[in-house]
């Protein structure tokens, strides 16, 4: 019998074994399917291993442009300013002024990020924020709970630079930049970056991180729990793993309602784990190109009303007529997302849409919402588990009541993306979760 | 010549309200009015004859009771009358040709809501007692002078302390539904809760008054509280009507600053106010009259305020940055109709309580979220959502006998309407409004009398309400309580000396609450409100 099972082999349910690990636990990682190859996010030293290559694209932007041509945003400051300058000189000029901005408030995000979350009412935190200063804090204040959009227009006049800047703040985000609250999700895709780069780069992490712990393949169909302690989980092979505790990177939803034995949980708990939002909004396209194009990133918003038009359609439920796309080159493999192709929304996705960004395409496989939570478990198509909005962030992630990564069940523990700080931080909500539980022993 | 301990700059509700705590208190005060009237935009008018108005904001909500009581105003002729019912009728989907109606009465109104979900109607009562207990969580907030948060001033540092002290009293399942309520849109809200359509649309159409944002849009489900606000004081039921109009309301309230000693000026249009250095020592009327005063108070909105009476020029940049941005965006028409019958809703046809109470085109969140999806993009919603009374069946003087007058309040008709508004766009923003009500009523296009249209434009050109915004500014989050109008000026004082603001571009906001004229009151004499 082992100390810990872990159910998952993603980057976060790696970064949470590794944590038992080191404290001297002995972990059995289950892997329920094989991991997507890449890892997003942004990889902090504590959570870094030897061999750990993270690709930073640079440009890191590449948006294209209404009448050909592109505009290129590039980790040098002074390289993006001459490129924005070719389309505003008035948005050039803002630009490191706006990014600095935006990296103050990121940094506070960031120091957030690899701790439990803050409760409402805490008084460090409301300290922290004082720290800020009158400037600082007031953009906090005023950021959070805004539309990207008005952020954008309050700063920018070019519609490809906010068109571009408002599909990030949006992506597997069922909402539109013009949403309030959108804005914080900029400064969450942004916070550990360097300033000026508002997109989380990918890693190998969850590759190197398999290094060193015990992984065995299986799906899981029940997690046992006797007088109301967690006591290890059952795979539909019938096998039994018994263990002492038992942290999940499963959704809460399926982890305590579907895999966990029935009747230990609060009926108004249970209740709440169904109104968890997650819904997927975005398709992939997995193109092989006859040969590699000279970019590695391309993306095509341009402009906000563009984004908003589009998620128009998937506000009823249709696929976005007019998509946003967002493609990533891999030598001759091009992996795309296309936004909005919401859960079970009428319609079909073509690949077609991405040809005319393309030069010839060998193949291309386009996986739906509801294919992607086939293939990777991701609820409703949700690669974050729960939505990633102000309600369900920080405090709030995923349920106000599960925010410190335990569960009303002893020794059962989520470690999941649904769990704060979530999508964009490479192993996080892992590395906390597995904090957190060393804590109570 | 005549000297004033204050003057007041705009004669709405609130600067009446103002008026009447600073002259209660014993201040010499003059309120001035650009208008032959006062009340502001909440005002009654004969538009046609025989036919009285409440020709801009037309029901009362959130009155708070305290200004009720300690003004007296029933005893200056303040009576209002309950609004007892919502009715939704319905044209399309699973309850098609029929409605839904939302009574007073328990009972009643847990069968009608069972009879298009059972589950909702169980689902009811829950939901309103964790909003009355939210409401009452944010009432005492409504007559706070908002500190600000990066202050270093102990006297501010000590309302912090306090503040925080009440937030960490609540307990803390209510503080994270407040953050749910303050956070969500009120279609993700209601989804928690309710299954039928026409329920979810008609409640979630609470949360867009005022502002341009749709159902689906965050920052919309925190106004659902405001209606258990009024409820929760027992005075009187969430909505209601002021008999004789709102022009009433801002009637007593004036009636009650002048018993305490306050004078009003009306057609007295202040065109500037005076400074002396950093500070404010007068008015300047359109005519050239100077007044003067130790302390002035704007009831206008912050636009007006500072970029317009005061001037760039005499404020620091940041705060003029920030009024800059703060965002109006006004959504909101108004149809007053002159009807020579009752109308006849084709589901519910025979004259009855329903015609007493409000009626609600708002038959599912997609109606209205479509509705918004036009204003979106600058056009008027091809179906608009609409809230209807008839106040001369509460009030038969409001028209002659056997006559009707109608109050549409439409959303949404954007400010900034594509190519701009003009009298040929008011009247397609009049014939939409009538084509879409009468697919409910039919015989509504042979019953019209008269009828006057307003649009966002023309409440800015009437009343002075900037880009005609209802609330003097959108309530959405970045707008709200310590930055509402701008960070660090919170608290009714401005970055002139001597220079106070008391409108509903103030905390807490528009709704015809009096409470921003109150607490601007408060903040002048240096009580602690």
């Amino acid at each position: 019998m082992t100390d810990t099972v872990v159910i998952g082999a993603g980057s976060n349910e790696l970064a949470a074994a590794h944590q038992l690990l080191r404290a001297g636990r002995s972990v059995m990682v289950v892997e329920e399917r094989k991991t997507d190859r890449y890892t997003d996010g942004w990889v902090p030293p504590q959570i870094a291993m030897p061999g750990l290559a993270v690709d930073q694209p640079d440009p890191w932007l590449r948006a294209v442009l209404p009448d050909g041509g592109t505009l290129e945003l590039w980790r040098d400051m002074k390289r993006s300013t001459d490129a924005i300058r070719r389309l505003s000189p008035r948005d050039a000029d803002k630009w490191p002024r706006f990014c600095e901005r935006m990296a103050r408030l990121a940094a506070l995000l960031a120091d957030l990020y690899l701790a439990p979350p803050p409760s409402l009412v805490d008084l460090r935190f409301a300290f922290k924020v004082r720290r800020l200063g009158r400037t600082g804090m007031e953009d906090l204040m005023r950021v959070l709970a805004m539309p990207a959009a008005e952020l954008l227009d309050d700063w920018f006049e070019n519609d490809v630079l906010k068109g571009a800047l408002g599909a990030l703040a949006v992506s597997d985000l069922q909402q539109g930049p013009r949403s309030a609250g959108t804005a914080f999700r900029l400064l969450h895709f942004h916070a550990g970056n360097s300033p000026g780069v508002f997109r989380a780069p990918r890693s190998n992490y969850a590759q190197i991180a398999r290094s060193g712990l015990e992984i065995r393949q299986g799906v899981v169909q029940r997690i046992t729990v006797r007088a109301g302690q967690a006591t290890g989980i059952t795979l539909d092979s019938g096998e039994e793993l018994g263990a002492t505790a038992v942290m999940s990177g499963a959704d809460p939803r399926r982890t305590l309602v579907d895999l966990t034995e029935p009747g230990w949980l609060d009926p108004d708990l249970v209740r709440a784990l169904r109104h968890i939002r997650r819904r997927g909004v975005a398709a992939h396209i997995d193109v092989e190109l006859e040969r590699a194009p000279d970019w590695k990133t391309l993306t095509f918003a341009p402009s906000l009303d563009y984004v908003e038009r589009a998620y128009d359609d998937a506000k009823y439920r249709r696929i976005s007529a007019q998509p946003c796309l967002d493609l990533a080159a891999d030598g001759t493999r091009v992996h795309a997302r296309f936004q909005y192709a919401p859960y079970g929304a009428e319609g079909e996705i073509s690949p077609t849409i991405v040809q005319q960004h393309l030069p010839a395409i060998k193949r291309a496989t386009v996986r739906s919402t509801m294919q992607l939570e086939q293939a990777f478990g991701w609820p409703q198509g949700q690669p974050h588990h729960a939505e990633l909005s102000l309600d369900q962030a920080l405090w709030m992630r995923p349920l106000p009541e599960l925010a410190g990564y335990g569960t009303p069940i002893r020794g059962l523990w989520l470690c999941g993306p649904a769990m704060h700080p979530g999508a964009g931080v490479a192993g996080a909500s892992g590395y906390n979760c597995a904090r957190a539980m060393l804590r109570t022993l | 010549m005549k000297t004033y301990d204050v003057i007041i700059a705009g004669g709405g509700h609130n600067g009446l309200a103002c008026a009447a705590y600073l002259a209660r208190a014993g201040r010499k005060v003059l309120v001035l009015e650009r208008r032959e009237r006062v009340g502001g935009a909440a005002m009654s008018e004969e538009v046609f004859p025989g036919f009285r108005f409440s020709v801009f904001s037309y029901v009362v909500s959130l009155l708070r009771p305290e200004i009720i009581r300690e003004l007296e105003l029933a005893r200056h002729g303040l009576q209002i009358l309950p609004l007892e019912s919502t009715l939704t009728p319905l044209l399309d989907g699973p309850m098609s040709g029929s409605y839904l109606a939302q009574w007073s009465d328990h009972d009643q109104n847990r069968r009608e809501l069972a009879r298009h979900s059972p589950r909702d109607a169980e689902a009811y009562d829950e939901f309103g007692l964790l909003l009355h207990r939210m409401a009452r969580a944010v009432k005492p907030l409504l007559s706070t002078a908002p500190p600000d948060p990066a202050s270093r001033d102990p006297r501010q540092l000590l309302d912090l302390l306090s503040l925080g002290r009440y937030f960490r009293g609540l307990p803390e399942r209510d503080l994270h539904a407040l953050w749910k309520l303050l956070t969500m849109s009120a279609a993700d809200y209601l989804d928690e809760w309710f299954d039928s359509e026409a329920l979810k649309g008609t409640k979630s159409a609470s949360g867009i008054i005022g502002t341009l944002l749709g159902p689906r849009s965050p920052g919309t489900a925190y106004v659902l509280l405001h209606h258990y606000m009024g409820e929760l004081d027992g005075v009187f039921r969430a909505w209601g009507f002021a008999r004789g109009g709102n022009g009433s309301v801002s009637a007593a309230i004036a009636a009650a600053a002048q018993a305490h000693g306050a004078e009003i000026r009306t057609q007295a249009p202040v065109s500037k106010i005076l400074l002396a250095g950093e500070r404010a020592v007068g008015v300047v009327l359109e005519g050239g009259e100077e007044l003067r005063a130790p302390v002035i108070v704007s009831g206008a909105d912050p636009r007006r305020t500072f970029l317009g009476l005061v001037g760039e020029a005499h404020l620091p940049d940041e705060f003029v940055g920030a009024i800059k941005r703060y965002k109006f965006r006004g959504a909101s028409a108004k149809v007053n109709l002159a009807l020579g019958e009752l109308p006849r809703f084709t589901c519910m046809p025979q004259p009855g309580p329903h015609l007493r109470g409000a009626v609600s085109i708002s038959p599912s969140v997609d109606y209205l979220e479509r509705a918004y999806d036009d204003a979106k993009y600058g056009e008027i919603s091809r179906r608009p959502y609409m809230d209807i009374v008839m106040p001369s069946m509460l009030d038969p003087s409001m028209a002659p006998p056997g006559k009707h007058v109608m109050s549409i309040f439409v959303q949404y008709a954007p400010y900034h309407l594509n190519g701009g508004w003009n009298d040929a766009r008011r009247e397609q923003l009049g014939d939409t409004v009538i084509d879409t009500l009468a697919q409910y009523a039919p015989n509504l296009k042979g019953a019209i009398l008269h009828r006057q249209v307003i649009t966002p434009a023309d409440i800015e050109r009437i009343v002075g309400l900037a880009e005609g915004n209802i609330f003097q500014g959108e309530l959405t989050l970045q707008q709200m309580f310590f930055l509402r109008p701008a960070p660090a000026w919170s608290r009714y004082r401005t970055p002139v000396h001597g220079l106070f603001q008391c409108g509903s571009g103030t905390h807490p906001g528009g709704g015809v609450m009096g409470a921003s004229g109150r607490n601007a009151a408060m903040a002048i004499l240096g009580a602690r409100a």
